[in-house]
């Protein structure tokens, strides 16, 4: 029977081990996307790995999103954060969309951050829109790590797990 | 859409009736070890047991995502509710991952009818995560008719995905010498169904024939095996494709439906799925009794075993013994 491997390890321990350590270290996920013909792929590719070395589970959909995809796949990967990387313009108009259509999902808790070129002027604007939290171009990856964790420790969960 | 329900008898109906974000939730609290994930698989559980789960895997980079995204499409045209579990792997070393198989089923993001979901492997060998299963459950439970599970790239010997799937895609390539020879031993014996994808690339010959051969040998294998009689009932298919023209996957889905057929007709389907839940039925016993040993043990048992003082059969039925001495007082 092919079947009997299922979860039946040789060592009965090392899987009980992996699941206790699961346990205390629940990880945050997060979903990095691009939006429209921005084709500036550094800074996500960056941000990805660096939250990929701090633990964090990174859901990456690509280049040429629009907001309600970003939206639908925020749902179904049921992420703690969604991050948008915009540096050709447009994101005056496609990050508020963005925030709208998460609310109107019912994923309005999730937090929403943006990177990448974005002008001192536009910054209330996208504030008032429910952008939580906006780095620019030169931000120190450890500065963005530190952010998230902070986060996601302070983040109070219904029941403790 | 309707807020997710934070109480887990409206979560569950809200599943049943194929809400989007509360299967999501779920989905979580199950990666993620979290007890409200088990009592909604007690709530769900009776109502799933109808998807066609499809397992598809093979070598890194084989194109099995790109293939998925094909098939999705071939699905939905023939009326299906597509669900996809996309499985990528996690750092050993941070626990982190970058989950990328979504970014080639990027197509069907918007469609109602399609639910794509990314997960880690999280510390487990053998190709899948502890939640996989867990995670098909809820999809089933959600009526998606159709769930594609995306392993890892693995090599010969991460198959869990055989005992998951009730049917099993192996994916080869051509232009991977070892890779063949990889494939051989553990992914040959396991397939139901062979594609070998990219068949636009030099060597699709030379590939073609490579397992056919295998294929051949299996065969009589399989005809040899006096016990097994029911394997023998089913000639894998060896069929092509180019995953990056959507070439092929309408014969493919033709196979995994005759295989859902052949499945149903002999009384397997159903068998499939049980042999399933009986292993993961012994693995948590398994788990949890491992767990109450290790809770009232004395740390000084491990320590003797540092200083190879107790070995480590002397040492489990030591413990077993006082275990079973505290259970029956
Ligand atoms: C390299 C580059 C390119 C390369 C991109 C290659 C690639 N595969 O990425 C090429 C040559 C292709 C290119 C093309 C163009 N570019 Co260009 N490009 C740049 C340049 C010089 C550097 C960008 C970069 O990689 N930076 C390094 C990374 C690490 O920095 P970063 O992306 O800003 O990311 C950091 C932060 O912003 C933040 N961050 C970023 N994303 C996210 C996301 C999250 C969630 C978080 C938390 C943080 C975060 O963290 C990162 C680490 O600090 C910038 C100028 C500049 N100094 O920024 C212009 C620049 C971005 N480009 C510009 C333009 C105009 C173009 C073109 C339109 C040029 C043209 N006329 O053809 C095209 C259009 C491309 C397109 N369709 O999008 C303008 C944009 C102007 C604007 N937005 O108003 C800039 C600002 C140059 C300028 N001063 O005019 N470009
Ligand atoms: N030439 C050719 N390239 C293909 C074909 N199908 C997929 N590819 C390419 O192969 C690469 C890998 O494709 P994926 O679909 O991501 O492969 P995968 O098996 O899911 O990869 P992992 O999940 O990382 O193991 C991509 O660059 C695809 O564009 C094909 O039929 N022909
Ligand atoms: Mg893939």
């Amino acid at each position: 029977m092919p079947c009997a491997r299922y979860l039946v390890n040789t060592m009965p321990t090392a899987s009980w081990v992996g699941f206790k350590m699961l346990k205390k270290t629940r990880p945050l996920r997060i979903l990095l996307a691009k939006l429209g013909m921005d084709t500036h792929t550094v800074g996500i590719t960056v941000i990805a790995h660096a939250l990929r070395e701090a633990g964090m589970e990174v859901i990456f959909t690509g280049l040429k999103q629009t907001p309600d995809m970003v939206a639908a796949a925020a749902v179904q990967e049921d992420v703690d954060v969604v991050g948008i990387s915009t540096l050709s313009a447009g994101h005056t108009r496609s990050l508020p969309k963005l925030a709208r259509l998460l609310r109107e999902a019912g994923a309005g808790d999730k937090l929403l951050l943006a990177g990448g070129v974005i002008p001192e002027e536009d910054r209330q604007l996208l504030e008032d829109a429910g952008v939580d939290r906006i780095f620019t171009m030169g931000s120190d990856t450890r500065d963005i790590v530190a952010y998230l964790q902070e986060w996601w420790l302070n983040k109070s969960e219904p029941t403790e797990v | 859409m309707t807020a997710i329900a934070d109480n887990i008898n409206d979560l569950s109906r809200q599943i049943l009736a194929g809400n989007i974000g509360a299967g999501a939730r779920a989905i979580r609290w199950l990666d993620d070890g979290d007890p409200r994930g088990a009592d909604v698989l007690s709530l769900i559980f009776p109502h799933t047991g109808r998807a066609h789960l499809i397992g598809i895997t093979g070598p890194p980079g084989a194109g099995k995502s790109s293939l998925t995204n094909t098939l999705i499409t071939e699905q939905r045209r023939r009326g299906r509710r597509v669900g996809v579990i996309a499985i990528d792997p996690s750092s050993p070393f941070t626990g982190g991952a970058i989950l990328g198989d979504r970014v080639r089923m990027a197509q069907h993001t918007v469609d109602p009818d399609v639910f794509i979901r990314s997960i880690g492997t999280r510390g487990q060998a053998g190709g899948l995560s502890r939640s996989s299963h867990d995670a098909c459950l809820v999809l089933d439970a959600m009526n998606y008719d159709v769930i594609f599970v995306e392993t890892v790239g693995v090599g010969q010997d991460e198959i869990d995905v055989v005992a998951l799937a009730h049917t099993t895609l192996i994916i080869g390539v051509p232009g991977l010498g070892d890779e063949v020879q990889a494939v051989k031993a553990g992914l040959m014996e396991a397939g139901d169904i062979f594609v070998i994808n990219k068949a636009d690339r030099d060597g699709y010959d030379d590939t073609y024939r490579q397992f056919e051969l295998m294929l051949h040998l299996r065969a009589e294998s399989v005809s040899r095996n006096e016990i097994d009689k029911t394997a023998s009932a089913w000639s894998p298919p060896l069929l092509r494709a180019v995953a990056k023209r959507a070439e092929g996957t309408v014969e493919i889905v033709d196979a995994t439906d005759a295989h859902r057929e052949y499945l149903q007709n002999s009384g397997h389907f159903v068998k499939r799925s049980s042999h399933r839940e009986r292993e993961q039925f012994i693995c948590l016993l398994r788990e949890a009794v491992v767990d109450e040993i290790m809770e009232g043990m004395d740390e000084d048992i491990l320590n003797s075993i540092l200083r190879r003082e107790i070995d480590p059969y002397t040492a489990a039925s030591h413990e077993l013994a006082r275990w079973r001495g505290n259970t029956t007082s």
